[in-house]
């Protein structure tokens, strides 16, 4: 279908425009019209069609060597996307000198059943290759079974041969080839079909995570997933009564029971994948397949509708392929469990459990991770009984507002207007419905990958920039209709108020800004001379969000002064909770910024030591080299991040090489201080039920760090006292050549997001 | 001068529905978007056909007889699309283009204003 050729092409354009400036896509606008206004008007067909090879070949000799014809819209940035033909590395219809079009394999032809089973054990793990995000076109469609019964002039009810099956009377090899192994192909398909249904209904993102193209085939239309299932009985019944070997006829019904239990888990969405991973005794009945390599060939490509070269298929082991879908299943399990009722009764608890999935090892598939999505977001709650809105109330009530009639769920269900609570309430309501779709994607962009986290939170921090503004205005009305407790400001300076929303939105920013710098460090985009500034910063968002709690624990305590008079615990008990909480928070932001601060003091250390040193670019300024790197924040305006002079005068050059040593280890002192707190926090007061051995394993990697630092200080100390250089002060770079400093890389770390630069004496 | 009329009758091929036939026996049907001097072709929105085999003529015939159906069988080429292509000018036997207006014409009007304007 022409409009299906525009989508194609359309989205080919968009994914190689996608770094492009906004100027390129009107351009690409531009041209998908005029594309879209030739291929609908175009004649077609035999009429109006007329040979100009003459003309055209005389014309075309007429221009000069290098000269092009094109059309204006027409760039060459894009025909090095062209694919061409006859060319064997790009044409993927090439076909070789003394080669057929088509692989020379009989599809209908009876096989033993050895060899039946090692097709059906090829597929399965083709499979799971096509899970990790390879195309079909390399995996599953190169089957040369199931490219037959997808293929264009195939008709329902989709046999192997074309013609009519059931006049033959069929020998068992036939049988076992017709009914076993064209049932389990169908089921297998029709499983892709269900698979690709859950990736697409939600986020992900295609070729980084997941291919979906289909090439030009549909996945047997007309045959349900039910249909399916009874292919599969009429198999297994059929095999229960051939005559095949007691050994062989075991192993074919497991496979078949194996293709069974994974439709049906698809169809209905189940959460019981632990049935599946036992199925793992094909592993030792793999050993009675004999191999048909034959029934396999990646000449289906030539006939896939297809825009990119042809590509190889792909090898991996049998064992690896059954060790990923162990891991799969298992991260179907988690995600369940993960998601459980009373992880979701408090939001920190689920964004932690959601943290904690992306973080497996391996990270999930993007079935998976699309999977935990549909739990979370598909129906209208997150949980039984939690709507969105519910989570994202109980967000704010823990967070800034315990025990506060403002947040209290009663007061929404007010229905007399001139109630000071109906009127917040509406209020509240139109500045959450400003703030959830960005609040959701707290939760839905950690299901992506890595590296996506990290750049859509980066794009998350100008929006609750934004919001920020929006809370201050909603504040300002709540304020006037029912008015807070005030308090005498930090610094003696005049009154404050708590600007819950505020305060809210606030944290959220600030977390997320934090995150954003970590993810940078986990996925190493950071310069070895980028790391003091990195963690300076880290140290200062960091600093921020404790002040931030400080403040919002200060109206807490306040608040809960009032209760001791009131004859409701409830709210007491709510703020109490959430006072445990927020020391928890505190903790945790003054850990990071004690371990910030090490870390930054250890790397500036090592830059002004002539050790670590950025690369040598005579065009390069510090400004624009500034901007570039922290471009994502330069546009916050509610309390914007230091600049760079701000940055520079707070580096500690003019200390010694000892005293900064001294510093580096009482700050990590004040770490280990926080962890030892955090470790005796239980989960209901840290809020990480459902995550407590993910908080125990964390909080070891973290002490691991601190100890690490420690080393590495106390290393660089040893070498410099050793030069007595011990109380030079190290503007001079006069310890240049007597260390060597390496950067752990990513996965080498004790945790992944914090970087301790190894250091080592120079041997001479 | 010969060379601005084939410049401009190329010009006017642009963003037409070609049919490259080339050596192999495939067709290739697309939008033209670019050539040069050595006849190389890029398409937009390619095609890909090729000529049935003789097992798809047996299958249509089959299918013919059993739906009943009167008059000659019909054998569809085999298509595929590809999207954007590049055609090497040496493996092209026959270039057909879709349309009504006949670039001949055009030629004859630019020669005849040509002339006229002496």
């Amino acid at each position: 279908m022409p409009e299906d050729d525009l989508a194609e092409e359309a989205a080919r354009l968009t994914i190689n425009g996608d770094n492009s400036d906004r100027g390129d896509l009107g351009f690409v606008a531009k041209r998908l019209a005029q594309e879209a206004r030739q291929t609908l008007s175009s004649s077609g067909g035999s009429r109006g069609i007329r040979d100009v090879t003459e003309e055209f070949t005389v014309a075309a000799k007429q221009l000069q060597p290098g000269q092009l014809v094109k059309d204006e819209y027409f760039t060459l940035f894009e025909a090095v996307g062209a694919l061409e033909i006859m060319d064997p590395k790009m044409d993927s219809g090439y076909v070789p000198l003394g080669d057929t079009l088509e692989p020379d394999f009989d599809v209908c032809k009876g096989l033993p059943a050895e060899q039946v089973l090692w097709i059906m054990d090829e597929l399965l793990r083709l499979t799971a290759v096509w899970h990790d995000g390879y195309p079909l076109s390399q995996t599953i469609f190169t089957s040369l079974h199931v490219d037959r019964l997808l293929s264009p002039d195939n008709r329902p009810p989709y046999q192997l041969s074309y013609g009519d099956m059931t006049l033959r009377i069929m020998t068992v090899e036939e049988q076992l080839v017709h009914i076993v192994l064209r049932a389990y192909c169908v089921a297998l398909v029709k499983s892709c079909a269900l698979v690709l249904h859950t990736i697409q209904s939600q986020n992900f993102y295609e070729e980084e995570d997941f291919v979906t193209h289909l090439f030009g085939r549909e996945l047997l239309p007309s045959t349900g997933a039910n249909d399916a299932i009874k292919l599969l009985d009429e198999a297994v019944k059929f095999l229960d009564g051939a005559e095949v070997r007691q050994v062989m006829r075991a192993a074919l019904l497991e496979r078949l029971h194996f293709a069974q239990t994974y439709i049906s888990l698809l169809i209905t969405n189940s959460a019981d994948w632990n049935t599946l991973a036992a199925m793992g005794r094909l592993a030792e009945t793999h050993k009675l397949a004999q191999p048909i390599p034959e029934a396999f060939s990646d000449k289906v490509q030539r006939q896939l509708a297809t825009s990119t070269p042809p590509r190889p298929m792909i090898a991996i082991s049998w064992d690896e392929a059954l060790q990923r879908w162990t891991e799969f299943c298992a991260d179907v399990v988690e995600a369940d469990r993960l998601t459980c009722f009373d992880v979701c009764q408090s939001p920190h608890a689920l964004h932690r459990a959601i943290w904690a999935f992306a973080y497996r090892e391996p990270q999930p598939n993007t079935f998976a991770r699309a999977y935990l999505q549909t739990i979370l977001f598909a129906s209208e709650q997150i949980t039984e009984g939690m709507a969105f809105f519910d989570l994202m109330l109980t967000d704010m009530r823990d967070l800034a507002l315990a025990g506060d009639v403002l947040a209290d769920p009663q007061s929404f269900l007010i229905e007399m207007p001139s109630d000071s609570r109906h009127r917040c309430s509406r209020i509240i309501e139109m500045f959450m419905d400003k703030a959830f779709d960005e609040y959701m994607n707290l939760y839905r962009m950690v299901c992506q990958n890595r590296c996506r986290i990290r750049r859509t939170f980066t794009q998350s921090v100008a929006i609750f920039d934004s919001l920020e503004t929006e809370a201050m205005k909603t504040d300002a009305e709540l304020e006037s209709i029912t008015p807070g407790i005030v308090l005498p400001h930090e610094d003696g300076s005049g009154k404050v108020a708590l600007n819950p929303l505020t305060s809210w939105v606030k944290y959220h920013r600030l977390q997320t800004m934090a995150w954003t710098t970590q993810l940078g460090f986990e996925t190493d985009i950071y310069l070895p001379h980028e790391l003091s500034m990195m963690y300076w910063y880290l140290m200062v968002f960091a600093q921020r969000r404790c002040k931030l709690v400080e403040h919002i624990e200060r109206f807490l305590a306040a608040r809960r002064k009032r209760f001791a008079s009131s004859r409701d615990a409830r709210p007491d008990d709510e703020a109490a909770a959430s006072q445990e909480w927020l020391a928890v928070l505190h903790k945790q932001a003054d850990f990071e910024a004690s371990l910030s601060s090490a870390l930054w003091q250890l790397t500036e250390l090592l830059m002004t030591l002539g050790i670590l040193q950025p690369p040598k670019r005579d065009y390069a300024q510090e400004q624009l080299l500034y901007d570039v790197r922290m471009k994502s924040y330069l546009g916050i305006a509610h309390d914007p991040i230091p600049t760079l002079e701000e940055y520079m005068s707070a580096a500690q050059s003019d200390q010694s090489v000892g005293e900064t040593c001294n510093n580096v280890n009482s700050t990590i002192a004040d770490a280990k201080g926080c962890l030892a707190f955090l470790k005796k926090t239980n989960p209901e007061q840290g809020k990480y039920v459902g995550t407590e051995e993910q908080w125990k394993r964390e909080i070891k990697q973290l002490e691991t760090t601190c100890v690490a630092v420690a080393v590495q200080t106390s290393q660089l100390r040893r070498v410099a006292d050793k030069h007595g250089k011990l109380v030079s002060v190290a503007r001079d770079a006069s310890m240049k050549g007597m260390l060597e400093v390496s950067i752990p890389l990513p996965g080498s770390r004790y945790h992944g997001w914090w970087v301790v630069p190894q250091i080592r004496e120079r041997k001479k | 001068m010969e060379s601005v009329q084939d410049v401009q009758y190329l010009d006017d091929l642009l963003n037409k529905t070609l049919h490259l036939h080339i050596t192999d026996g495939r067709m290739f049907v697309g939008q033209l978007k670019c050539t040069d001097n050595e006849r190389n072709i890029i398409l937009a929105m390619t095609h890909e056909y090729r000529q049935p085999s003789p097992a798809d003529v047996k299958l249509a015939a089959e299918r013919h007889e059993k739906g009943g159906l009167p008059g000659n069988v019909k054998v569809d080429m085999r298509k595929r699309f590809l999207g954007l292509v590049v055609v090497p000018g040496q493996y092209i036997e026959k270039m057909e283009v879709e349309g009504p207006r006949t670039p001949h014409l055009t030629l004859e009007a630019d020669a005849f204003d040509v002339l006229t304007s002496r």
